[in-house]
């Protein structure tokens, strides 16, 4: 075993964190996503508190990952969109989650 | 990140400010309200009834105020399923307590412990009431509704040693909460202005 192998065992290494996740306002995004079944489009945005477009710009990245599955429709002639987290969406948080505490546990005090 | 973010608080502060309309409270006193009122009109048997207009208006309010202000979520059902299991073995038991004392009524004379519920019926029906509201601040994840707890036992304790008709503690709880409700129902009107709708395309700033 090398030297990097054996630090790679006890310390995940930062290229390895799954990056879709990493970022803050995705993060926030696929948290509020985790403690329920769905959510529309407003109720993300009150919540992470992110703009319209921004907000439309993490969930593209997120649904080009397949992290969330996005249900478009319109209700009453006006777009309505309703987010999910897909199976894999909430491994891949779980799992960054997991790799985070890990990481952090390692780290003197 | 992850070691900062508490999910379980993520959780509690979504259903907060999913129930902080006050509409659950309106709902919950007009059902209270009513059934006082009928008890005065003799019609006791009507608080059923408006019980199911009560959640009838509910829904219909959630979906006109609530929704188009801050957005709907569908919220994951294990607490729910966890409250029906709660209420159909508290169902059943009190099914069972109904027959038990039919039983022993017919056998001979009323029972002891039945005796003891109707002479503190108010003491009966104010801890049945507060665990009621309690079991809807576990559902909902609403601290008040454990203060409506207390406010319930106070009034019920009170008039356990007053002797007053039991309709008059309904017609006071139902008016206290409806009071609260309307308070927040109106903070939340102010906080929470009609939504512009969504935008149609994707765009915006890259994070």
């Amino acid at each position: 075993m090398t030297a990097n192998e054996a630090r790679d065992d006890e310390f995940p290494s930062i290229p390895k964190v799954d990056k879709i996740v990493h970022e803050p306002a995705r993060f926030t995004i696929m948290a509020h996503l985790f403690v329920v079944e769905s959510a529309d489009f407003l109720f993300l945005q009150r919540q992470t508190g992110l703009t319209w477009g921004n907000l439309s710009s993490h969930i593209s990245k997120l649904e080009a990952a397949g992290y969330v599955e996005v249900k478009k429709e319109f209700l009453d002639r006006k777009p309505h969109t309703t987010l999910q987290l897909t199976n894999k969406g909430r491994t891949a948080f779980q799992e960054y989650r997991e790799s985070m505490k890990r990481m952090f546990s390692k780290l003197p005090r | 990140m992850a070691e900062r973010i508490n999910l379980k608080e993520v959780e509690r502060k979504v259903y907060t400010s999913y129930h902080q309309d006050g509409l659950i409270d309106i709902s919950i006193a007009f059902v209270i309200l009513t059934f006082g009122i009928m008890m005065i009109l003799d019609l006791g048997w009507m608080g059923g009834v408006f019980a199911v207009v009560g959640m009838s208006l509910y829904a219909a309010a959630k979906k006109t105020l609530t929704v188009p202000r801050i957005g709907f979520v569908k919220f994951a059902h294990y607490r729910a399923k966890a409250m029906q299991a709660v209420a159909i073995g508290v169902l059943s038991l009190m099914v069972l307590l109904g027959m038990l004392a039919f039983m022993q009524t017919e056998e001979g004379g009323t029972p002891p412990w039945l005796l003891f519920a109707i002479e503190n019926h108010m003491l009966v029906i104010g801890v049945s009431v507060a665990a009621s509201f309690c079991a809807a601040g576990y559902t909902f994840r609403t601290k008040r509704m454990y203060a409506y707890a207390l406010l319930t036992l106070a009034i019920f304790v009170t008039g356990h040693f007053l002797y007053y008709p039991l309709h008059y503690y309904l017609i006071l709880l139902g008016t206290l909460i409806l009071l609260s409700g309307l308070a927040m129902v109106i903070r939340f009107i102010r906080r929470y202005p009609l939504s512009t709708t969504e935008p149609t395309g994707d765009s915006g700033n890259d994070g």
